[in-house]
């Protein structure tokens, strides 16, 4: 990959307008929201060190592949520009462009750049879903960012998703702990990343994406994780009440075998408490 | 906890036991009354960012990197104060299964107890899974774990139980701000805690989510329950609460 391709991509999607976001309220001028980026353009591709402008203001200096860095940005429409190392939006056309992106207060999102199914470099606007998990549960989000075909997510051997392709992503909320997971090429055996143990952690929201070439053969998965998103339990019930514990008129009532007047008395028995 | 009833109302409240049998009306009979002493620990907002390889370290990994004093360029834009960076990460690590050891037993010396620890997780209705056998006590599998430097250690265990009696946490209303508390990990290696805050909560204003949360300092929190046994509802109508932190010095991070 050479820059004049990445210059041609970038006039292309200039053309693009991304609406951000599926909440329609207004966004107050002192609302923030969270974006990631995350540089998934691999090495070698002409943009192994990037500085990305949003607007014309610095966001991120000093970019490279692999890395993920998550910025809190006030509410706003964003231009986001992704210029060549020591490039600026005075002195040089963006090498990648991305117009008029809506973030409204609150939202939290990643932007990527990455190669398209054809192995062209583009941004990529996600919306990540930080709603609360019920206590147990993990939020497993798989986005398809790669220069490969469609392909299909393996947890523990099983398919969890079939025919994700790029720039697709899918969503499922799953018992959180430890998974093997693999990525085969869709509706085939053919293992093109893993299988690699992942932890699924309780409460969390784990975004795997599959980056890179699989005609360079650099294929490779990258994570964003996102915690503390956990309801918590439903409660701690810890006291069975003890036989010590009932009046005496319980007892009298057992004793006397009144059960049908206190009526749990049949569970209170077996309760755990 | 005042037991023993006068005689002469054992007749009356037999007759109120039918009312409150059928209607369902709460018992308020002997329990436990704890009074809150001591605070917690602040929990922080949560951050996105890639996963710790080593979970052990996650407190330690390196804090997201100002931009500010980056960009020595000549006539390179400052950043815009507007933009605060979080967080910046390798993000080709993948979250990896925990190999922390969990804890295994606890030993509270003021209330002259040791007892097992057993991993529990849910019963079908949400609820933390509190050991049946109610002399051992349960480290809720999806909180943190003792010495990880970060996020709650809960343990929970009885008060008592119907046939059992007295559970492992009968007394846990009587700890002190102070009180030692050790807990012992499956590589036998010894956590130790002090105890910051006692506290009672309604169970239905119980803070579960601070509670339980991974996020914050490490702190070990002990859970049972207290106030009044509802033989109607058959539970407590409280949630006693103990908040103990490490130690300084003492057995902090890293293993």
């Amino acid at each position: 990959m050479v820059r004049t391709t990445l210059s041609r991509v970038g006039i292309a999607a200039a053309a693009l307008s991304l609406p951000l976001g599926l909440a329609a309220t207004p966004a107050l001028a002192e609302e923030m929201a969270t974006v990631s980026v995350l540089h998934a353009i691999p090495e070698g591709a002409g943009a192994d060190i990037v500085d990305v402008f949003a607007n014309g203001d610095l966001l991120i200096d000093n970019f490279t592949p692999g890395t993920l860095e998550t910025v809190e940005v006030p509410a706003g429409t964003y231009d986001l520009a992704v210029f060549g190392d020591g490039q600026t939006p005075d002195d040089a056309d963006p090498v990648l462009i991305v117009e008029a992106v809506e973030v409204p207060g609150g939202v939290n999102a990643t932007v990527t750049a990455n190669l398209d199914a054809d192995g062209a470099p583009a941004l990529n606007v996600f919306i990540n879903d930080v709603s609360r998990l019920a206590a147990g549960e993990s939020r497993l989000i798989v986005r398809h960012i790669a220069a490969a075909p469609a392909v299909d997510v393996l947890a523990d051997g099983e398919v969890l998703f079939d025919n994700l392709a790029n720039p697709e992503e899918r969503v499922a909320v799953v018992p959180a702990g430890d998974y093997e997971a693999s990525v085969n090429l869709a509706g085939t055996d053919t293992t093109v990343l893993g299988p690699a143990p992942v932890m699924l952690e309780e409460g969390t929201v784990t975004i795997a994406y599959a980056w890179g070439s699989a005609e360079e053969e650099n294929l490779a998965l990258a994570t964003q994780v996102i915690s503390d998103l956990s309801k918590g339990p439903e409660g701690v019930p810890a006291g069975g009440g003890s036989t010590s514990e009932l009046p005496v008129w319980a007892l009298g009532l057992l004793a006397l075998g009144a059960a049908a007047v206190v009526g749990a008395g049949g569970r209170l028995v077996m309760s755990r408490g | 906890m005042s037991r023993p009833r006068p005689a002469v109302l054992v007749l009356v409240a037999g007759a109120l036991a039918l009312a409150a049998g059928t209607a369902g009306i709460a018992w308020a009979g002997s329990g436990q009354q704890v009074d809150s002493i001591g605070a917690r620990p602040t929990v922080t907002a949560p951050t996105s960012s890639a996963p710790s390889s080593d979970p052990d370290r996650a407190s330690d990994a390196p804090s997201a990197p100002d931009a500010a004093p980056s960009a020595p360029e000549t006539g390179r834009p400052s950043p815009r104060s507007a933009f605060r960076s979080l967080d910046r990460r390798d993000a080709t690590d993948l979250p990896r299964p925990d190999s922390t050891p969990r804890p295994e037993r606890i030993v509270i010396p003021a209330l002259d107890l040791s007892t097992v620890v057993d991993a529990v997780g849910l019963d079908a209705d949400g609820n933390v899974e509190v050991p049946y056998d109610v002399v051992r006590t349960g480290w809720y599998r999806f909180s943190a774990r003792p010495g990880s430097g970060e996020g709650s250690v809960v343990i929970v265990g009885h008060r008592d139980g119907v046939e059992q009696g007295d559970g492992a946490f009968i007394s846990l209303g009587r700890l002190e701000p102070g009180d030692r508390i050790v807990v012992t990990r499956s590589d036998g290696r010894e956590i130790r805690y002090e105890v910051v805050a006692r506290e009672s909560f309604a169970k239905s204003r119980v803070p579960l989510r601070e509670l339980f949360s991974r996020s914050g300092p490490e702190r070990l929190t002990l859970i049972t329950c207290g106030g009044a046994f509802d033989p109607a509802a058959l539970q407590y109508t409280d949630n006693i609460v103990v908040t103990a932190l490490p130690v300084p010095g003492d057995g902090s991070p890293a293993s």
